[in-house]
């Protein structure tokens, strides 16, 4: 083993076989998105190719429509096998971006998510978070427990030393599983030049010189005024930014602490 | 390409001391004066601090929850990266409230190196100390000494240099190497980049330089080569094939190299390393999680740890530890805990030792404690005792959901399982030699084959017989004789309850000593207490252990009486002769049942082998109806 993304890669690839022995029916939660892209690419790194896990993707019908073109494509080429998971009684009362924004991630992301573990009875789930997106995240540990309404208990988390992780969990409890949480932006896009991997294009900038830096649904996000046609250019783009990540995302900014009362309810 | 970080430049760096002395303030500050905090995050907690009315506040970049950022203390541990001059660091801050020791804990674990804070104004407190301790269990060795809120005291270089003397003092006694002393205002920014003009007096580097400096301090504890460690995660089958996933802890595995597995025993030889996409990989190193294929087919599970054949870890069921109770629950000794070593995990009790070396049961380890306990496991794991890279010296103990505590194993052993030790100043010595590897050597497994029933009802016939046989078969074999034993070791013993007792115990010591030295041992004797025999079995292990009833009916074991016992009773020159007037317990559900009074000894022989052979101890070539040896050489002499 010889590089820095070498060792983040061996992390996480054992975070993910813990995960998998110890949970009855893991899933992957996949947004798309750059972060859980690449944590598909680590899980076939993991089972030398295969991909022994459902995907899940919560779909609030809100998302940018390229994503979703792109999603269908995506799982279609590589025989993948994916759970699309929608609120779609809230969406029939008219739930939206209009009624208060930490309202609609309530109801179309957070209860999405929660309805799809229970219908299908999901264990555990693999999450691409990560401890630099924003503060709430910089608190969670590896494996994060959630009881049968998904709260994170985030003043009272498990201890969790060395590699022992706690994966022994009640019937009742679900675990969300973050391998990914020591990556950087930046090891991000590093590791997705190194191993090639197919992203969305939305991530490049376009020709009016726009660009999406995280991606969510489209009332909500916006885009960052950039160039950066390819992976190098975002790379040098992140060496001097002097905005954080998830700048763009509306609902982090409703109010001081919106991510952490989303995340308690069981946010992503 | 180029990468501008390999792995042995990440320093890990954890801040700990005790609550409000001013970790999260200087981790803070530390990236805010090197322009790490984007200009939009800090302008956030500008806003915050603002609403708040308190003056801007750099912990706020790690203390990101609501009720830390209202109250002012740290509730759980952050990692942050900070990159700085062409090396990254992990930068981890760790509550100080006792409360919160467990994710104190949590992040420090991840830590190689240690920044230890102390307000100037209030002095070493409670958990100043325990972190001092915490530190060490957790395996770090050197640590830099911070001296916070210099400005709070007027710059007094005197009190300072008290506090530097007392703490280097601590943290030297808990074997910590202290690398510097530095005087700090984590709050107005002095001496984290530049010395500052308050602190003329102070000669040494500011704190930003030392921490880079870090590096080239680091001392090399482990050492010189590591032994090859792997730890299995899980064993997959894709595609008919079976891939055995885990992590090379320390040391390096290539095809073609024969490997050990423990606690099983299990020997095999690597065919190949596998990647994806697939690779021509020729060799794993330190930290790579792989997944390999054997030459050789073998059942082995999740837990082992895998070395070479030459240097093994330990396999014990017992082993003595220092660990710091991390539950508010606190500990019970009737409590049933999960031990967790590598990937091994093994339900086990946990008694903690105290100093005067007797091994106390009153429930005394509470949030925060720090004690060496024994650890007896329900069955054997692997782990290596000396520090090393592999942390398999390294330890949790679970309860139900939850660590409860952390710790690491202590330098000298136990005594292993058997009976309980007098003097807890016995340790057992740990010997290179293990059992699979003379198994290997001798060409098969050994066994115990437990011989019980009457006296005269056939049991030294037979293992006289087995023995002979398996001898000329070419078999490691061993015959431990009741009566034997007395004439010797046991000379000592007499036929009373006690006496027959201890009888037992001392055979199967030997017994066990024989199984591992992976013979064939053959136990003849009378054994006629259940409780006795399940002793023995416990000790030997259910595997290695075979019950084997020598049925006779009384009156044929007193026609035959070999010795004249039978006789020397009804004269009455002998008592407590069991079936006469002591007790014989009939084993319940015995593995094999032979009656003397029907079967030939050759029968006997014949059946014995037919069930080595079933256990895979013995080859199919060896089975007596395969003629493997000749019976006229073979067989005892006829009764």
């Amino acid at each position: 083993m010889s590089s820095y993304l070498d060792w983040l890669e061996n992390e996480s690839v054992f975070i993910i076989r813990e995960a998998f022995n110890k949970t009855k029916n893991l899933a992957l939660l996949w947004s798309m998105g750059k972060d859980s892209t690449v944590l598909l690419h680590l899980i076939r790194k993991a089972f030398v190719g295969q991909v022994p896990m459902t995907l899940v993707h919560i779909d609030t019908s809100y998302k940018i429509p390229e994503m979703i073109t792109w999603r269908d494509e995506f799982v279609a080429r590589h025989g993948l096998k994916l759970i699309v998971g929608q609120n779609t009684q809230a969406l029939a009362d008219g739930m939206g971006p209009d009624k208060g924004r930490l309202n609609c991630c309530g109801a179309l992301k957070t209860q999405a998510l929660l309805d799809t573990v229970k219908e299908h009875k999901l264990g555990g789930l693999l999450l691409g978070i990560r401890r630099d997106e924003e503060g709430s995240r910089g608190k969670e540990r590896v494996v994060s427990p959630r009881s049968s309404s998904s709260e994170w208990s985030y003043k009272n988390q498990p201890a969790e030393i060395w590699h022992y992780y706690n994966l022994h969990m009640p019937e009742e409890i679900h675990v969300r599983v973050h391998p990914i949480l020591h990556w950087t932006e930046t090891d991000i896009w590093d590791y997705i030049r190194r191993e090639e991997l197919e992203i969305m294009p939305l991530y490049f900038g376009n020709e009016e010189g726009n660009r999406y830096r995280s991606l969510g649904c489209h009332p909500c996000t916006s885009t960052i005024k950039s160039c950066a046609a390819n992976i190098d250019e975002i790379i040098e783009e992140l060496k001097t930014t002097k905005t954080t990540e998830r700048a763009g995302r509306a609902q982090d900014r409703e109010d001081t602490y919106a991510m952490q009362k989303l995340r308690k309810d069981g946010y992503m | 390409m180029v990468e501008l970080y390999t792995e042995p430049d990440v320093k890990k760096i954890v801040v700990v001391g005790h609550v409000d002395h001013g970790k999260s303030t200087l981790l803070g500050r530390i990236m805010l004066d090197t322009g790490k905090i984007p200009a939009d995050k800090v302008e956030a907690i500008r806003k915050t601090c603002e609403e708040k009315r308190v003056v801007f506040e750099p912990a706020f970049f790690f203390d990101a929850l609501q009720e830390e950022q209202e109250q002012g203390i740290s509730i759980d541990t952050t990692r942050v990266n900070f990159d700085f001059e062409g090396h990254r660091f992990l930068l981890i801050d760790a509550p100080g409230h006792i409360e919160f020791l467990k994710n104190m804990t949590s992040g420090a674990s991840e830590a190689e190196q240690g920044i230890v804070m102390v307000d100037c104004v209030e002095g070493i407190r409670n958990q100043t100390g325990r972190h001092l301790k915490v530190l060490s269990i957790l395996g770090i060795r050197e640590v830099i000494i911070v001296v916070n809120k210099l400005d709070k005291i007027g710059y007094d270089e005197k009190v300072f240099n008290k506090l530097a003397t007392d703490l280097s003092e601590l943290a030297e006694a808990e074997g910590l190497r202290c690398l510097s002393v530095v005087p700090i205002s984590a709050l107005l920014g002095e001496n984290i980049t530049k010395i500052s003009d308050n602190m003329k007096w102070y000669e040494g580097l500011p704190l930003l330089p030392l921490i880079l400096k870090l590096k080239e301090d680091t001392l090399d504890f482990t050492t010189g080569a590591e032994p090859f460690r792997m730890v299995l995660q899980d064993v997959y089958k894709f595609n008919d094939k079976r891939y055995f996933a885990g992590r090379v802890m320390s040391g390096e595995l290539t095809p073609g190299m024969e490997v050990f597995f423990s606690p099983s025993g299990k020997v095999s030889k690597i065919a190949s390393i596998e990647t994806f996409p697939a690779s021509d990989k020729t060799k794993a190193t330190k930290g790579e999680s792989v997944a390999i294929c054997l030459t050789e087919q073998i059942f082995v599970e999740r837990g082992e740890v895998v070395s070479s054949t030459k240097e093994i870890p330990e396999v014990e069921t017992e082993l003595v530890a220092r660990v710091v109770w991390l539950s508010s629950d606190p500990y019970r000794a009737d409590d049933d805990y999960l031990l967790k070593i590598g990937t091994n995990e093994v339900n086990c009790k946990v008694s903690i030792i105290t100093t005067s070396g007797a091994t106390k049961s009153q429930p005394s380890m509470n949030n925060g404690d720090i004690f060496d306990v024994k650890i007896t496991a329900d069955s054997p794991i692997a782990f290596d005792r000396l520090l090393s890279t592999a942390n398999l010296n390294k330890l949790v103990l679970c309860s139900k959901y939850d660590t409860v505590a952390a710790g690491v194993i202590n330098l000298k052993a136990p005594r292993i399982a058997g009976a309980p030790v007098a003097d807890p100043n016995v340790i057992y010595e740990q010997g290179y030699v293990q059992r699979a590897m003379r198994e290997q050597q001798n060409g098969h497994e050994g066994t115990v084959l437990w011989l019980t029933g009457l006296s005269g009802a056939g049991k030294s016939t037979l293992a006289k017989a087995l023995e002979r046989y398996l001898f000329n078969t070419g078999y490691k074999v061993v015959v431990l004789d009741g009566d034997n034993m007395r004439t010797g070791l046991n000379a000592d013993l007499g036929f009373s309850a006690e006496d027959r007792s201890e009888n037992i115990r001392r055979i199967s010591n030997v017994a066990k000593i024989f199984l591992d030295t992976g013979f064939i041992t053959v136990v003849a004797c009378i054994s006629p207490y259940e409780q006795d025999r399940e002793c023995a079995r416990k000790l030997i292990g259910d595997q290695d252990f075979t019950e084997i009833f020598m049925f006779c009916p009384l009156e044929v074991c007193q026609s035959r009486d070999p010795k004249g016992l039978y006789k020397k009773v009804s004269t009455g020159q002998v008592s407590n002769l069991t079936g006469m007037s002591s007790p014989y317990q009939s084993p319940v559900n015995p593995h094999l049942r032979l009656d003397s009074s029907r079967m030939t000894t050759m029968e006997e022989v014949s059946a014995v082998i037919d069930l080595l052979a079933s256990k895979g101890v013995v080859k199919s070539e060896a089975l007596v109806s395969q003629g493997a040896a000749p019976v006229s050489e073979a067989a005892p002499p006829t009764r």
